[in-house]
C-alpha cells in the first residue's frame, strides 16, 4: 500500500515539468514528482495552486519503531538476540556488507546501532574532548531524519561507526522492515525521535553490577587492571549522569539490575535483584502482574511445592511512582537452578502475552547459554519481548481496521 | 550540516588514509561522479580486524590514559581517553566472543543447507528411507 502525500509550493518558475530525483543529499531513496502548472497572469495575488509536489512512499509503511537505551552491546547484546529470537529467525549482520557493521537483520525485525549516528569520529572527539556519551558527539537531526523515513517506508543509507577503527564508514542501505529497533546511547534524548518510539525500554545497571560484569570481562585482556577498570566507570560517570540517565523517565519499560539482597556483603555480581519497572497507561501495553493487579504482593515461590537452592528466589509486585509517573513494579531476586523452577515461576506471572503455555520457559531455555538466562535479566528481557510482540500485532492490527472503517465512513 | 561528517567524504578520507587503490579516474577526470568510482571501489572489500590488533589498541589506550589524565583528572581529554579505552574494550571482548563462534562447518551449512555434508534428516524419513532399504532391495538405492 502505497501513502502518497500532496503539497503545494510557490515557485516562480511557470515551466512544466517532471522531474525524479532519486537521492536527496540526506542519502533518502524517494519517488517525488512535480508537476508545474503553466500559471498565464503574472504579479497575481499568489492564490490558487502553484506546482503541486506529490511524494509517495512503496510498501506497509507499517514500521513500528522500539527504541533501547542501553550503555553496552549495540545490536549484539543479549537483550536484541533475545527480543529477535521472540519473532523467530536469527539476526545477522547485512550479507556481504561491512564485516564491522553494527546491524542486525532478520525476517521482522532489524536493529540500528545509534552509534553509527556520531558526527565526530574517535580522533575528532579526542581533540574536542568529548565522550561518546556527549551530545555535541551526535547528529540528532540525521538520526531524526532518517528513522521517520524508515517509520514511513522508505530506504535510507545510512553511516556505520566502525567500532574497530574508530572512524566513519562509507554507508549501508537500510531497507524499512516491520519492526525498528534502535539501540544506542541516546534513543531517548532527542525530543523529536522520543515521539516517533512506539516503545522505549532502558536497560540501568547499578554501578556496583556494572563493576563486576566488567572485571569479569576486561581482567583478561592485556592492559587492564582493576583499578583502570574502577576508573574507567568513574570518568564516565558525569557525562553518563547528565545525558544519558535522564532518559529514565522517558523510558515506557526500565530493567533496573541491582545487587542481590539475599547474599550480604556478596560483590560477584553473579545473583542480581533485577526490578521490572513498566510505566501505567502506555497504548498497546498491559504491564505485567502478580496474583492480583495493583496491590502489593511478596512472594517466595520455594517451599513445599518447590524446592530451591541456596539463595533461593524472592518476588515482589507492586504499584509505585517513578520521576513522577505511575508504574508497577515487578522485581525478582535470585537465580533459576532448575527448570521446574522457571515453569513454576511462568505459571503465576499474568499478562505475559504468551501464545501458548511455557512459552517463556522455552524462550528461556533456547538461550541456555546467554548471560543472564538463569535470573530476572533473562527472564524480564524475555517478558519485554513478547510484550513488544503484542504491542507490534495490536498496531498492525488496528492500522488495518482503520482504513477499512474510512471506507465504511 | 557544518559539524555534519558526510559519509562519502569521510570515506574518501579514510580511503586514503589506508593508501588503497588510488582514484585516478577522479584525480585527472574531477566531472566523474563519485557513485561511478564507488563501484569500483566496492569490489575491495574490508578486512575484519584481527583480534591481536585489538589487544594491541587496548594497551594502548591505556597508555596513552596516564598521559593524557596526568595533567589534570577531570579534563575533557582525560575522560575521552577513558571512553576510548571503554570503547576497544567492549570490541575487543566481542571479537572474542566472535571468533569464539566460528565453526567452519556451520557457517558453510547455514548459506548452503541442502549439500551432502548439511542435509538433515528427521526421525521419519530416516525410518521410512532404511525400511524402504531393506524391503524393497537395491531398487530405492537413489532415494536420497
Amino acid at each position: 500500500m502505497a501513502v502518497c502525500s500532496a503539497y503545494t509550493t510557490q515557485s516562480l518558475h511557470s515551466t512544466c515539468s517532471i522531474s525524479t530525483p532519486a537521492k536527496t543529499h540526506l542519502g533518502f531513496h524517494q519517488k517525488q514528482v512535480v508537476f508545474y502548472r503553466r500559471s498565464s497572469k503574472r504579479g497575481g495575488s499568489g492564490s490558487s495552486s502553484g506546482p503541486c509536489v506529490i511524494t509517495c512512499s512503496a510498501g506497509d509503511s507499517q514500521t513500528v519503531v522500539i527504541g533501547l537505551a542501553a550503555d553496552s552491546g549495540c545490536g549484539k547484546s543479549t537483550f536484541m538476540r533475545r527480543l529477535t529470537s521472540v519473532f523467530g529467525g536469527a539476526a545477522e549482520p547485512p550479507k556481504g556488507g561491512n564485516p564491522d557493521s553494527n546491524t542486525l537483520i532478520s525476517d521482522m525485525t532489524t536493529v540500528i546501532c545509534l552509534d553509527d549516528y556520531h558526527s565526530l569520529d574517535r580522533t575528532g572527539r579526542k581533540e574536542k574532548g568529548v565522550t561518546a556519551l556527549d551530545p555535541r558527539a551526535n547528529d540528532f537531526d540525521l538520526m531524526y531524519e532518517q528513522v521517520k523515513a524508515i517509520k514511513s517506508g522508505v530506504a535510507v543509507d545510512k553511516p556505520i561507526y566502525n567500532h574497530v577503527t574508530g572512524l566513519l564508514d562509507p554507508p549501508e542501505l537500510i531497507k524499512p522492515p516491520k519492526i525498528l529497533v534502535i539501540e544506542g546511547l541516546h534513543p531517548m534524548f532527542d525530543e523529536r525521535v522520543r515521539d516517533l518510539l512506539d516503545f522505549s525500554i532502558y536497560l540501568d545497571i547499578s554501578n556496583e553490577v556494572k563493576f563486576a560484569w566488567k572485571i569479569q570481562r576486561d581482567m583478561a585482556e592485556r592492559g587492564h587492571s582493576l583499578e583502570s577498570i574502577r576508573a574507567s566507570i568513574e570518568a564516565r560517570k558525569p557525562d553518563f549522569d547528565a545525558y544519558i540517565d535522564p532518559q529514565k523517565k522517558y523510558a515506557d519499560a526500565v530493567i533496573e539490575v541491582l545487587p542481590t539482597q539475599l547474599i550480604p556483603d556478596d560483590n560477584e555480581g553473579k545473583v542480581l535483584r533485577v526490578r521490572l519497572i513498566m510505566k501505567e497507561g502506555v497504548k498497546h501495553f498491559s504491564p505485567v502482574y502478580l496474583f492480583d493487579e495493583g496491590s502489593t504482593i511478596s512472594w517466595i515461590p520455594c517451599g513445599r511445592k518447590l524446592t530451591c537452592s541456596y539463595p533461593g528466589i524472592k518476588f515482589h509486585y507492586g504499584p509505585d511512582t517513578y520521576f513522577g509517573n505511575e508504574v508497577s513494579i515487578l522485581e525478582m531476586d535470585g537465580q533459576f537452578d532448575r527448570l521446574d523452577e522457571l515453569i513454576y515461576v511462568e505459571s503465576h506471572l499474568s499478562n505475559i502475552s504468551t501464545r501458548f503455555y511455557g512459552e517463556v520457559t522455552q524462550q528461556m531455555l533456547k538461550h541456555a547459554d546467554f548471560p543472564g538466562s538463569n535470573n530476572g535479566t533473562g527472564l524480564f528481557q524475555t517478558i519485554v519481548g513478547l510484550k513488544i510482540r503484542d504491542l507490534y500485532e495490536q498496531i498492525t492490527s488496528s492500522k488495518t481496521a482503520a482504513p477499512l472503517e474510512a471506507t465504511k465512513a | 550540516m557544518a559539524t555534519l561528517c558526510k559519509p562519502k567524504s569521510c570515506s574518501q578520507r579514510t580511503r586514503l588514509k589506508k593508501g588503497g587503490p588510488v582514484k585516478v579516474a577522479t584525480l585527472n577526470q574531477p566531472w566523474k561522479r563519485v557513485s561511478q568510482s564507488k563501484r569500483r571501489m566496492q569490489v575491495m572489500k574490508p578486512v575484519r580486524a584481527a583480534p591481536d590488533s585489538i589487544s594491541e589498541k587496548v594497551e594502548k589506550s591505556v597508555k596513552e590514559v596516564q598521559e593524557a589524565c596526568s595533567d589534570d583528572p577531570v579534563s575533557g581529554e582525560c575522560v575521552a581517553a577513558w571512553d576510548e579505552v571503554k570503547e576497544l574494550s567492549a570490541a575487543a571482548s566481542h571479537a572474542r566472543d566472535k571468533k569464539k563462534d566460528n565453526d567452519p562447518l556451520e557457517n558453510y551449512c547455514k548459506d548452503n543447507p541442502k549439500t551432502d555434508e548439511c542435509r538433515t534428516y528427521d526421525n521419519g524419513s530416516i525410518i521410512y528411507i532404511m525400511t524402504s532399504f531393506f524391503v524393497f532391495g537395491d531398487e530405492n538405492l537413489e532415494l536420497s
